[in-house]
Formats: structure tokens, C-alpha cells, sequence
């Protein structure tokens, strides 16, 4: 997953260590540099004085770790440009390669730094800080589930062909081994196949499934879905609907009376994560009209870049709640933003 | 296999064939995008080639014009999220390398998807078969077995 960024990032991690150990290494050249960077004590003058007063562990802070520098912005602009040019040939949208320069600008420049230990820990833990920045707190759905009153009503929409119905399954699958009972409206009444494609889930899964038949008023299964629950106590009813595109103006408005209707708790957008870009245009765009308060993104495992991952919860302002990741129901991970972090830098 | 898993199992082949769909339209995406970096790689390397900064550009419906290209190694490059960058002539043919190289790795992966969901069909198919003939079978011996009752 994402290993076109991981790459890219471990690339810019080097190149940024290398213009820091460059700056570090220029006060040991030139003594009496001034004002940029605040050389280390002239060891002949510290030594003999550690040698009378000091214990060996303070000598060797003094010697290794307390050596400071002050980054300047010159130091580091070369190595954050092309850092700048990785993120967005990563997809990464504008803004928020902008917001991440401008945190890892905020962490390093004019600060005080210590070289003595590792300068790759100083950047790795300053590129953690500007991802997790980004990437939001994630939204824990079992958490969500048990916060609030039952049923919990979730609306999945989504553009066509990128996974809505599965991701529904998959879902519904996760809520059951957590333990919730789970029932799925097929509101997805406009696409042939749509309701047997659900219909052949749940019954995989185990999940009782609300349907009509196609071409029915998908505000009404949902409705009928609500009232179900509601009388047998169900905890969390999935309303799968028809993929539509945020410009045709008569399905967006059928998906502002389903909302009227059934008045559902989270409103979650799904969309590919090999889209890119376009999947974080799109959130927007649906995000403006009939409002989103998580995404999902399927096929993070076809996804090299990574851009829509990074750039969607920075950008439209909503959590992002799952990754699919492959065809079983259990490929789908709750999105957390260390566990990303972590892989987008490796060993760090 | 009764007719209620004969069933299901035509409704799984449905299923698996609608993902197949859609991962072949997803590679048949992918494949234009390659196709129309490599032409852009071949197209940038002939204009640094060409002789007087002059190439044939087609307009369509099979016509095309001579037409002298003003600033050949400047190239305004899509690098990604909608950012359009200035590149030479040479670093733009390296990063469109680079993303074909990049678009065969999900490609394959794509591959292998539709691969397994090929296979799996098959499998499937396979049961159905063997379903579909055990259900005629059936019914060859049912009249027999009534036939004999009568008597």
C-alpha cells in the first residue's frame, strides 16, 4: 500500500538529513561562523574543565548531545522544494503539500537542534508530526457505534463503480465480529444486479438485508430498513445506494429526500483511492451538496501514490473511517493514522 | 446441490463477474494513461531530434500541420494533483518514464485481481456444472422410480 510514496518519502528523508548534517558540519569548518548557527564550544577550552568537575555521562553529554544548531530556512530550502515536488508528483493535493512544508518549516527553521544523537530521527520525527497533522484523528466507528443511541443509521454514497455495495459487506461483516447486530438497506434500487449483488453478501455474512425490487423508491426500503431496526432493536443499519455523480442534479436531490427520510446519523462517502485526485474533488464536491462525515477509500492496495489517503481529510475537513484493501470482507482496515504514518516511513 | 444452491451460486458468478468488469474497464483506464505517456515520451524525443524545431501535428479527421514547436525544451508537465510545472525537455521524458514504470506496477496488480477473480469464476462455473447435471440426472430417474410405484 502507498509504496510509490513510501519511496518517495524515505528519499526526501535522506535528502533533508543530508542538508541538516551539511549545516551541522559547516560550524566544525569555520569556527568562527557567525549568527546562522551557534557553534559547539572549542573543545580545549571544555574539556579540561570537564575533566576536574564532571562525571563521565556528563562529559559525554556535553561532547555528543549537546551540541546545538540553529536551522535556517536557506539550509533546508532545496531539500523541502523538492520535497514540495515528491508530495504532489505523489498526488498529494496543493493545500495540503503546502500545510506539510509549512509544519516540517515550523519544526526545523530557526529552532534550536540538538546533532549529537541521530539528525534521521530529528527529520523522521518531524515528518511523523507533519503527516499526522494532515491525516486528522481518523473516526473509530465501533467507538461512534457505542456512544449513541440505537440503531445507528449510516448512508454510503459514493460515485459509481468504486466499490460502494462491497464496502457495505465488508462493514457490515467488521460491525458483526465486533459484536453489533447489523442490518443492511438495499437502497441501491437503480443499478441492475444491485440488490442480488447485496442480497448474495448478507447472506455470506450473516446480515438480514431490507430490500424491494429494482426500480423502487430507495427513500422508502430505507424508511422500511429504519422501522425494522427500530422494532427488533437492531444496532447499526448500513444503507447501501445507487453510485451517482455529484453533477446530475436529479439523483443528488433523490439523495437529499433519502436523507429527509431516513435522517441518518453518519453520512459516509466511498470512493477509490486509486482515483487520486479526483476522489478528493469529488468528497468535496459531495461533501458541499449533500454533506459527508467520514470516507472510505477502496483499493488502497492498488494505490502506489497515496495522494487521496494524505489528502482527503486535510482537505475537505472529514475523517477518513476505513481503507478497503482487497476482495475478502476482511480486507478492510479501521483507517489509524499511526499505523500509516508508520509505513509511509518504514523502519523509522 | 439443490435448486437453491444452484441459485446462490449463479448469484456469486453474477457478483464475481460485475468486480470483473469493473477491475478490466479500471486496467483498460490504466493502459490508456500508459499508452498516452509512452506517446508523449516518443513524441518529446522526436522534437528534441527534429531538425528546425518542426514537427507534424494532427488536428484530427486525418489532417495534420506542419508547425514549429517555440520553445522545444520547455515543457509544461502535470506532475500530479492538478499542478502544472515547467520541466527541460529531458527531465520531463524521465518523470513520464517514471510514471509508466509506476502504472505497470498497479496494472499488475490489477492483473492478478482479475485473475483470481477469473479463477475463482471458473471454480464456480465448474460447481455449477457438475450442479446442472446432477439436477438432470435427478430428474431422468424420478419418472423411472414413480413408473415403478404404479406398478
Amino acid at each position: 500500500m502507498f509504496g510509490g510514496l513510501r519511496d518517495r518519502l524515505q528519499a526526501a528523508r535522506t535528502r533533508l538529513s543530508g542538508s541538516i548534517q551539511a549545516a551541522a558540519a559547516r560550524p566544525q569548518e569555520q569556527p568562527d561562523a557567525p549568527a546562522a548557527s551557534r557553534p559547539a564550544a572549542p573543545e580545549p577550552q571544555v574539556v579540561p574543565q570537564l575533566r576536574r568537575t564532571a562525571t563521565f555521562a556528563s562529559k559525554v553529554k556535553t561532547f555528543v548531545i549537546d551540541r546545538e544548531l540553529i536551522i535556517s530556512e536557506n539550509e533546508i530550502a532545496d531539500a523541502l522544494s523538492e520535497l514540495e515536488i515528491m508530495l504532489l508528483e505523489s498526488d498529494v493535493a496543493l493545500p495540503v503539500t503546502d500545510a506539510i512544508i509549512a509544519r516540517i518549516k515550523k519544526d526545523l527553521v530557526g529552532k534550536h537542534r540538538r546533532i549529537g544523537q541521530s539528525v534521521d530521527s530529528l527529520v523522521v520525527q518531524t515528518l511523523r508530526s507533519a503527516l499526522l497533522e494532515v491525516l486528522g484523528k481518523g473516526f473509530d466507528l465501533t467507538s461512534y457505534i457505542r456512544d449513541h443511541g440505537h440503531p445507528v443509521k449510516i448512508l454510503f454514497t459514493g460515485v459509481n463503480g468504486t466499490g460502494k455495495t462491497t464496502t457495505v459487506a465488508k462493514i457490515g461483516d467488521f460491525l458483526k465480529k465486533q459484536g453489533f447486530s447489523v442490518l443492511i438497506g438495499a437502497g441501491d434500487t437503480y443499478r441492475a444486479g444491485a440488490i442480488e449483488q447485496i442480497e448474495v453478501h448478507a447472506a455470506r455474512i450473516g446480515i438480514k438485508i431490507i430490500q424491494h425490487q429494482q426500480g423502487a423508491d430507495p427513500s422508502a426500503v430505507l424508511f422500511d430498513s429504519v422501522q425494522y431496526a427500530v422494532s427488533h432493536k437492531i444496532d447499526v443499519i448500513l444503507a447501501d445506494t445507487a453510485g451517482r455523480f455529484h453533477t446530475k442534479a436529479n439523483l443528488m436531490s433523490q439523495l437529499e429526500k433519502i436523507r429527509r427520510v431516513m435522517k441518518p446519523d453518519l453520512v459516509v462517502y466511498v470512493d477509490e483511492a486509486v482515483a487520486g485526485n479526483d476522489a478528493v474533488v469529488r468528497a468535496a464536491e459531495f461533501d458541499r451538496t449533500v454533506g459527508a462525515d467520514a470516507v472510505v477509500l477502496t483499493k488502497a492496495d492498488m494505490d502506489s501514490r497515496g495522494g487521496a489517503a494524505i489528502s482527503i481529510a486535510h482537505t475537505i475537513g472529514k475523517p477518513l473511517m476505513f481503507l478497503g484493501t482487497g476482495q475478502g470482507y476482511d480486507d478492510i482496515v479501521p483507517f489509524s493514522p499511526e499505523a500509516v504514518v508508520e509505513e509511509l516511513l518504514g523502519d523509522a | 446441490m439443490d435448486q437453491r444452491e444452484l441459485l446462490t451460486l449463479e448469484h456469486y458468478l453474477k457478483q464475481y463477474g460485475q468486480q470483473a468488469e469493473i477491475f478490466a474497464s479500471q486496467l483498460e483506464l490504466m493502459e490508456n494513461g500508459r499508452m498516452e505517456a509512452l506517446a508523449a515520451v516518443e513524441a518529446l524525443q522526436g522534437i528534441s531530434e527534429a531538425d528546425d524545431n518542426t514537427v507534424l501535428l494532427q488536428i484530427g479527421g486525418g489532417a495534420s500541420l506542419r508547425v514549429r514547436v517555440l520553445e522545444p525544451d520547455k515543457v509544461l508537465l502535470n506532475i500530479g494533483a492538478e499542478v502544472i510545472v515547467e520541466r527541460t525537455n529531458k527531465d520531463a521524458v524521465e518523470f513520464l518514464k517514471d510514471r509508466v514504470i509506476e502504472m505497470e506496477a498497479s496494472e499488475k496488480k490489477v492483473v492478478e485481481t482479475l485473475d483470481r477473480l477469473r479463477s475463482q469464476m471458473n471454480e464456480i462455473n465448474k460447481r455449477l456444472e457438475q450442479g446442472y447435471q446432477q439436477a438432470v440426472q435427478a430428474g431422468r430417474a424420478a419418472p423411472a422410480g414413480s413408473g415403478d410405484q404404479d406398478e
